[in-house]
């Protein structure tokens, strides 16, 4: 590991989770104009986690503190990764351990509505988990090495050689994004079923760390997405906000499934596709 | 010096396990247990601080010892047969029989081979099954002392049945140490039944109708192993009149020659490591005594599978054999992880775990190449330390509150702290970078490029595991914080329990040093390729480490806040007052979703297509 | 700097937890008006959520009843602090035309501090969004923020 790269990973730390916030913001802002409304301003989620920090709440549990951390850290850490041109299959393992240690944390709370949301979670990990890894593991196929530097580097786009993976990168994607209709585990508005599901026990502070720690989340997976066009860093920002638009627009027009559903039916059908789209890619 | 060590590892044992037969006092006992556990763990030290060399230790080079083990090669099937022929069960019978025309064959038909050049040569794959047996099934050996204590007087046997219990987990351990160091195929040969034995015996320990049953069951699907096993011997000997391990596992041997011996030795390796269809043996060994399951899962018995297609490693590489072996255990590696996904049973959910690492090992022995050859062997120690300590844990907590279903485990964390941290830990061990397990995996994947389908059952098998086991983790954290500490606990539960804790722990973290052990000299670079990132997410896991310690201690002794429950109010913990101001007993349970994940439709469906990938591993050969 | 942030986040994201107390509904579907397009009360990042954990700002309609007056005060306990309280309608400020009901205990205040009253039956969206803004402004001086 040389300076450079240490320099690399140090920025993917910082920038990351800013970069992750300002998705965020732009995802209020865009689904607010989406439903014909104002919406709030861009910067409102740093204000949100900025006010989340000062609030005072005792915990649910004795051990959430630890989790959210551990959480946090696991977030960054595959950010760093990414950023320092690491092995993108370890980032992705490393992002689940992430969403590990949020389930727990919601395991260990005391309210029924967190634990159905970290049972929820984890099925929803079982749909997607499979997906992604195969997309990344197609996309080190087609790129020739499971570095992310060297799925960077390609002269042309993987998106012409990876064109099945596609709908499974969108499926991680609203997963990811806690999207309708995949916002199985932690509903993000208000009077459902589950209140907020996973994130439910989580308050104050904790919950902050949390919010920064799914900012670091999604900035990896629309990272990873990036790398279909990965010509250039401007080609690769705007398949990102393409990406990031598409799921905001399925969002808005699509109502949430159950998880049977989406066990059944939607992740066996993008799994298959990224699956043959694997196979193909050996056959060429 | 070094033959003294091998005597030690494997005759040791089977000296203490026979005093234990003649001292019946439990004071006499613990002290041979203690004595031998020390014994193995110094011995295999010392001969670990050698490696690699090799000997001719006298008891195992001499023609006395040949001989012996020619007569098992009669004694064994005709003692299995007996027992066939005692419980009517016609597959033992059968495969006994079998069993013994083979050893007819190769004994009177053909010209014996050639002796073994080094009666035991020592490498890095057969030092980490050595290591293994002598930690792994030391600690469990010490933990049955007090387990098998309480175990007897639950059950209110009048005469103790343990003299006859440690003799033969103690001679386990010794005929694994020769397994895993000989080198001549007949001694291999009569170790690999040797075990068998052992298995059949243990798993029938209770005397139970659902033990012998499960015990029958063991003996006719590994009398099937043995089978093969002698099917491949007395082919190579035909073929080659050879019986020297190290010379058969030479690639240049089987150039442009029919692989068929080989993929008979690996099917037995399949059947021996509960691979598809074979599960249903390993899940019988689930009746017996929770030291016995941990010893026939973490250390011993199922290790034999994979040592046998880890040794085979070299020769399959690039072959049809290896392809068709990779597809196997990356096969099973899936379908019992998601069978493991539908249990509620804790041991159940243990044993289908180990079946799928199990699998992921036998897919890097497939792959073959030096790299997965290394992962392979860095899953099987590491697999040993931490399903020992799980086995270990749901053991220590089934006789704390008599029940193995995961429903029941819920909140153990209140209950017996220690044991349901060390069981969390090691459910997190499993799964989590940058520890052990999970990198093994990692490797196994980047090493499975050569094989697509292998490499969508990995990525499947591994969604599966992670959500299994952050389940299993997150039962023992959750639910209801009452009942007190019990008194049973003794150190000699504790004490093996916290020591699998570090081993789980310590040599996770240490994988990509073992891993660079095990490689050809111009791989050894612990930091090769995405290795590299190991020692930054080692610095990131201390850091996150005590950040979360101090996270926890400043919340630790925190005032709860009250659960929120739409916004009823609650009287005490886990219940909330509901209409007519009744107090409402809130109950949870996990979702096994039995639709998807059923185990009979699976048993059914994936047990077919496992046969289907056995049958295709011998089709393949003979083709 | 950061602790200015800190501060001043703490006024502009104020997060509502909407508790019908026995409302006949009217103040509920003003108050969720205020999320329509014609009002956007995201535009001063209000989102309503149904968590009081998560909540910063207790939107109370309806008047508190014996039944539940124990869970009004539950759900106010179970906010982090600093929290606002904001009584909606005649019914919240005093119990309204039930307030001598015999199963009725009266306003929202009867349980809980409230900071900001709105009178109307039911209350108008504009009145209530006014309402919020002068908590926050209230909060604010608590804060010291300018």
């Amino acid at each position: 590991m040389n300076l450079n790269t240490f320099y690399l990973a140090v920025a993917g730390l910082i920038l990351a989770p800013l970069l992750g916030g300002l998705v965020a913001g732009l995802d209020r802002v865009v689904t607010a104009r989406l439903q014909s409304r104002m919406g709030p301003p861009l910067m409102q989620p740093f204000f949100d986690v900025g006010k989340l920090m000062s609030k005072v709440i005792p915990p649910a549990s004795h051990w959430q503190g630890m989790f959210v951390r551990w959480a946090l850290i696991a977030s960054l850490a595959s950010d760093a990764l990414l950023a320092a041109g690491g092995d993108v299959l370890m980032c992705f393992f490393v992002q689940a351990a992430s969403a590990c240690f949020v389930a727990m944390g919601a395991f260990s709370g005391n309210s029924p509505y967190s634990k159905i949301g970290a049972q929820r979670e984890l099925f929803q990990m079982l749909a997607y988990e499979p997906v992604f890894l195969v997309a990344i593991l197609c996309m080190a196929k087609a790129a020739g090495g499971f570095d992310a530097f060297s799925m960077m580097s390609g002269s042309e786009p993987l998106l012409f050689k990876l064109p099945l993976i596609v709908p499974g990168l969108l499926f991680v994607v609203l997963v990811k994004l806690r999207k309708s209709p995949f916002d199985i585990s932690a509903s993000h508005h208000m009077h459902q079923e589950v209140v907020r599901g996973i994130y439910t026990d989580y308050a104050g502070r904790d919950f902050a760390l949390l919010e920064i720690a799914h900012w670091a989340d999604v900035t990896v997976v629309l990272w990873i997405c990036s790398f279909l066009w990965a010509t250039g860093p401007l080609q690769m920002l705007a398949t990102a906000l393409i990406t990031l638009f598409v799921a905001l627009v399925i969002d808005n027009i699509s109502a949430r499934l159950t998880w049977r559903t989406m066990l059944k039916t939607v992740a066996p059908i993008s799994l298959i596709l990224a699956a043959a789209n694997l196979v193909w890619l050996y056959l060429e | 010096m070094t033959e003294a060590y091998i005597g030690l590892l494997v005759l040791w044992p089977l000296v203490a396990g026979l005093a234990c037969l003649v001292l019946r006092g439990p004071t006499a006992r613990s002290a041979l247990v203690l004595a031998t556990g020390v014994a193995l763990a110094a011995g295999g030290l010392a001969l670990a601080s050698q490696a690699p060399f090799t000997a001719n230790p006298g008891f195992m080079a001499s023609a006395t010892a040949i001989h012996i083990a020619q007569a098992a090669a009669f004694l064994l099937p005709a003692f299995f047969l007996f027992k066939g022929l005692q419980e009517k069960h016609l597959l033992v019978i059968v495969f006994a029989l079998a069993q013994l025309a083979l050893a007819a064959t190769g004994e009177f038909y053909l010209p014996a081979a050639a002796a073994a050049q080094n009666a035991v040569v020592v490498d890095g794959l057969s030092l980490a099954l050595m290591l293994v047996v002598c930690f792994a099934g030391s600690l469990i050996c010490f933990f049955a002392l007090p387990y098998m204590k309480h175990h007897e007087e639950h059950l209110k046997l009048p005469v103790s049945r343990q003299p006859g219990f440690f003799l033969v987990m103690l001679a386990f351990l010794g005929l694994m140490n020769g397994l895993a160091l000989s080198n001549d195929m007949r001694l291999f040969a009569m170790f690999y039944e040797s075990t068998t034995l052992c298995s059949f015996l243990l798993i029938g320990h209770d005397r139970t109708a659902e033990a012998k049953q499960s015990a029958m069951r063991a003996l006719w699907m590994n009398s099937l192993g043995g089978v093969l096993l002698h099917g491949g011997i007395i082919l190579i000997q035909k073929q080659y009149g050879l019986a020297d391990i190290q010379a058969i596992v030479t690639p240049t041997l089987w150039a442009g020659a029919s692989l068929l011996p080989l993929a008979l030795i690996a099917a037995a390796g399949c059947v021996k490591a509960a691979q598809m269809p074979f599960q249903g043996w390993l899940l019988g060994a689930m009746v017996a005594p929770t030291p016995v399951s941990a010893l026939l899962h973490s250390s011993t018995m199922v290790k034999v599978g994979v040592f046998v297609a880890l040794r085979l490693a070299p020769v399959l590489q690039g072959t049809t054999t290896g392809k068709v072996l990779c597809l196997v255990g990356a096969f099973t590696f899936f379908a019992t992880s998601a069978m493991a996904m539908g249990q509620s049973n804790a041991k159940k959910i243990l044993a289908y775990s180990t079946m799928a690492n199990l699998g992921l090992i036998i897919a890097c022995a497939g792959i073959g190449t030096p790299v997965a050859i290394a992962a392979g062997i860095v899953l099987l120690v590491i697999h040993a330390a931490t399903k020992g300590l799980l086995f270990l844990c749901v053991g220590d907590m089934e006789q704390a509150i008599g029940s193995r279903d995961l429903e029941d485990l819920r909140g153990m964390i209140s209950k017996t702290p220690t044991t349901a941290l060390a069981a969390t830990a090691g459910a997190m061990a499993m799964i989590l970078p940058p520890l052990g397990m999970l990198v093994g995996k990692w490797a196994a994947l980047e090493a499975a490029a050569a094989s697509p389908v292998a490499m969508v059952f990995m990525a499947l098998g591994s969604a599966l595991g992670v959500v299994c086991w952050v389940r299993f983790a997150g039962t023992l954290m959750g639910g209801k914080s009452v009942g007190v500490q019990p008194a049973h606990t003794s150190v000699l539960s504790t004490g093996p329990i916290l020591a699998m804790l570090a081993g789980a722990v310590g040599l996770g973290m240490a994988a990509p040093w073992l891993n660079a052990l095990l490689l050809p000299a111009e791989l050894a670079n612990p930091f090769a390729g995405g290795w590299g990132l190991m020692p930054p997410m080692f610095v990131l896991a201390m850091v996150a480490w005590i950040i979360g310690m101090k996270a926890l201690s400043r919340q630790g002794n925190a005032t709860l806040a009250a659960p929120y429950i739409g916004g009823l109010p609650s009287n005490e913990a886990g219940s909330y007052v509901g209409p007519l101001g009744r107090n409402w007993i809130l109950s949870e349970g996990n979702p096994y979703a039995p639709e998807i994940f059923g185990e009979s439709q699976w048993t059914k469906i994936a047990g077919a297509l496992g046969a289907l990938l056995l049958l295709a591993l011998l089709g393949g050969a003979i083709i | 700097m950061f602790g200015s942030f800190l501060k001043k986040s703490q006024i502009k994201s104020p997060w509502l937890m909407h508790f019908d107390c026995g409302s006949c509904n009217g103040c509920d579907i003003e108050t969720l008006a205020c999320l329509t397009p014609v009002y956007d009360v995201e535009r001063f990042g209000i989102i309503n959520v149904g968590n009081p954990r998560h909540a910063d700002v207790l939107v109370v309609t309806g008047t508190v009843n014996r039944r539940n007056a124990v869970i009004l005060k539950n759900i106010y306990d179970q906010m982090p602090t600093p929290k606002l309280v904001i009584a909606i309608g005649a019914c919240g400020c005093s119990g309204g035309v039930f307030r001598e009901a015999p199963n009725v205990l009266g306003g929202v205040d009867k349980v809980i501090p409230v900071d900001v009253y709105v009178p109307g039956c039911p209350a108008k969206p504009e009145a209530i969004m006014d309402a919020v803004v002068t908590g926050l402004a209230k909060l604010g001086k608590i804060l010291e923020v300018a």
